[in-house]
Parts: C-alpha cells; sequence; structure tokens
C-alpha cells in the first residue's frame, strides 16, 4: 500500500506541475480567459481516458481464466516496470524545458484561437500521468486490496500531491523542485527493479523461465522477507530472503544499466 | 484394426492422465488462520495447493519461498502449482495479515 501511495503521490504532483505552468500562464495572459475552460476541459478527459483505461484492465481481469490473469499481471508488471524506467529518464531530459515548450505549445495555441489543440495537449500530459498510475497501480496488485483501501490511497496521495505541489510553488525554499525529482526517482527506479524481481519469480513459477540455482542464498535470518519490515523492504526494492539466481542476475544488469544512464546524463 | 486403436487408446488414457495428475493438498484460509498449518510435501515432485478462503474479508496466499501469490475473494477457491522441491522448510502467509501465525511446507 505504501508503494500505491508512492505512485499516486509523484504521479499526481507531476500532473499538477503540468497544468501549473498552463495555468499560471494563462492567468497572466487575462485575454485569453476562454482558454481556462479548455485547461479543465483538458484535464477532465485526461482523467477519464485513464478511468477508461483502468475500467478495461479490470474487466479483463474478469473474464479471463485463472491460467491467462497470471500471464496478464506477468505483461503488466513487465510493462510498469518498464514504464517507470521510461518515464524517469523522459522527465530527466525534459524536466528542465518543460515550462518552456509549453508556453510555446500555449501561445500558439492562443495564437491561433486554437483551444482545442490546448485542450488536447492538456489532456494527453495528464491522460499519460493517469494511465501511468492506472498501469503502475495494477503491476503492484492494487486492485485487490478492495474499494475502500484503494480510495484512501487515492485521496491520501492526491492530498499529499496537493500540499507537496503548493511546497514547491512557494518558492522552493523548504523544498525545490530539483530535490523533488532526484529523491522520487531513484524511489522510482528502486520500486522498477523490485517490479522485475516479481515479474521473473513470476516466471518462474510460471515455468517460462528457470530459476538456475535457487535459492541461491539464505538470508532470512538477517532480514526475514515475510516480515512486516522486510516485506515492505521486498516490495521497495526485490530483496529476497532465499533469493533464486535468475532475478539476481536480471537485477544485477538493471541497476548496472541505470547506473550507466545516470551518469550518462548527469554528464 | 480398429478395434486395435481404440484398446490402444483405452490402454494410453489411465497412462496419459496418470502423468498429469499431481498431488493435491488441500489448504483452508479463515481470517489469517490456515488450516492445516503445515503441509508435508515429497520433494522434488510437483503439487498443486487448493486454496478455499472461508474467512470474511479478502486474503491473499503469499509466499516469497514458493514465489506464489494468489488474491482469494471471501468465499472464493483457487489453486497454486509448485514445481519440485528441494527437501527444506518454505513459508507462506496472509499478505493481508502480516502479523498471524505463518504456514509451513515441509518437502521430506
Amino acid at each position: 500500500m505504501g508503494n500505491a501511495l508512492f505512485i499516486v503521490w509523484r504521479e499526481s504532483t507531476e500532473a499538477m506541475l503540468v497544468v501549473g505552468i498552463l495555468y499560471a500562464w494563462l492567468a497572466k495572459h487575462p485575454d485569453v480567459r476562454r482558454g481556462m475552460r479548455f485547461l479543465w476541459g483538458g484535464v477532465a478527459v485526461g482523467v477519464g481516458l485513464a478511468l477508461a483505461l483502468a475500467a478495461v484492465m479490470l474487466g479483463l481481469s474478469r473474464i479471463l481464466s485463472d491460467q491467462a490473469l497470471e500471464y496478464f499481471q506477468l505483461a503488466m508488471m513487465l510493462v510498469a516496470s518498464g514504464l517507470i524506467v521510461q518515464m524517469v529518464f523522459w522527465m530527466r531530459r525534459h524536466g528542465r524545458t518543460l515550462k518552456r515548450e509549453l508556453e510555446n505549445d500555449m501561445q500558439k495555441s492562443a495564437a491561433a484561437a486554437n483551444w482545442w489543440g490546448l485542450l488536447v495537449v492538456v489532456a494527453l500530459a495528464v491522460g499519460r500521468e493517469s494511465a501511468e498510475t492506472v498501469v503502475f497501480l495494477y503491476g503492484l496488485g492494487a486492485q485487490n486490496e478492495g474499494v475502500g483501501r484503494f480510495l484512501m490511497v487515492l485521496v491520501l496521495g492526491l492530498g499529499a500531491a496537493f500540499a507537496t505541489f503548493w511546497l514547491l510553488q512557494k518558492g522552493g525554499k523548504v523544498l525545490s523542485w530539483r530535490t523533488f525529482f532526484r529523491v522520487s526517482e531513484i524511489l522510482l527506479l528502486l520500486l522498477a527493479g523490485g517490479l522485475l524481481v516479481s515479474a521473473i519469480d513470476k516466471m518462474i513459477a510460471l515455468d517460462v523461465v528457470p530459476a538456475l540455482v535457487d535459492p541461491a542464498w539464505d538470508t532470512s535470518a538477517l532480514l526475514d522477507d515475510s516480515g512486516r519490515i522486510g516485506g515492505l523492504v521486498a516490495s521497495l526494492t526485490g530483496y529476497r530472503a532465499r533469493p533464486a539466481l535468475l532475478p539476481l542476475i536480471v537485477l544485477a544488469v538493471y541497476w548496472a544499466a541505470m547506473v550507466a544512464f545516470l551518469r550518462r546524463g548527469s554528464r | 484394426m480398429r478395434t486395435l486403436l481404440i484398446a490402444a487408446l483405452f490402454a494410453l488414457g489411465p497412462a496419459v492422465a496418470g502423468a498429469d495428475e499431481m498431488p493435491v493438498y488441500k489448504l483452508v484460509a479463515k481470517d489469517g488462520v490456515f488450516d492445516p498449518v503445515t503441509l508435508e510435501v515429497a520433494a522434488g515432485k510437483k503439487f498443486k495447493i487448493e486454496i478455499s478462503n472461508e474467512g470474511k474479508g479478502p486474503m491473499e496466499f503469499e509466499s516469497k519461498d514458493l514465489k506464489q501469490e494468489k488474491v482469494l475473494a471471501p468465499g472464493a477457491k483457487s489453486s497454486v502449482v509448485v514445481n519440485g522441491l528441494k527437501p527444506g522448510t518454505y513459508t507462506f502467509f496472509d499478505e493481508y495479515k502480516p502479523d498471524a501465525l505463518k504456514g509451513k511446507i515441509v518437502a521430506k
């Protein structure tokens, strides 16, 4: 549940960043106030698209057979971890220029009085963040938590995102966008690695890939992955007290690749 | 010829079915309590655990040792297939009740 909360928080903050930039631009240009309606329209369409995606995924889960559902969940775990990594590196590349890019788009829309274009830009940005949230939450298995807990995660995550966004907008004395992205991207990469290990474990259980050596070692005396703390560490980082060799190799390759990408990006 | 074929089919039938059959262990989960709490299985042999959730809330059968996760709504039944295990003890538990007594599978 902590992971789900984190995902909702980070994705909502990102969506608020996009909407916030556009909102601030519109507020500074009183002659184009008409655009506001299209801004909020875009937000609604984006969230609507994500809800439609969630409905399709939940519907699929209901009609698939037990066996097929296992493979569907496996696929979603892989898609989710891939998307998280893609998102981290996309933000690293575009984070700095995001504001300028968005304002340019906006200027063009305003000049051409093309408000539907604005609506599409917003709908795509918000839709992307919320659709990612849907896939991540599904990959984490949040759909099984029950409606009450799920709504609680959603409300808490959105509330925390509003608070964070407000702090960030205050000028970055307490918290800067830089720190926000730095810290949350490390957590995201950890989470993607954890999802990857779960996916490989599932593949081993489904007999799709060999475990190679199982278990490779046993650290359950040190930190038991079935306990409260160990369970949390396991779902966030991919820690296993008795890991098979294959997921260990995959995780090592994953982190080697991530460190290489991060190094290249920061140069 | 035809009778021969039918005879062959009859002879083969049970053998084919036999290869597909694996030991099945029944496991009842009720609000964080497993019955039985320890399952003894033969090492190296594929087996199936049939889980039924008789508790009031949903449960998640989880075992990192067995690499299994299965969510069951109240009243639901489902099963997991476990490939041959090395001799040893493997833990399973209800993810939604992390403080409850954990179950064990002992492979001999």
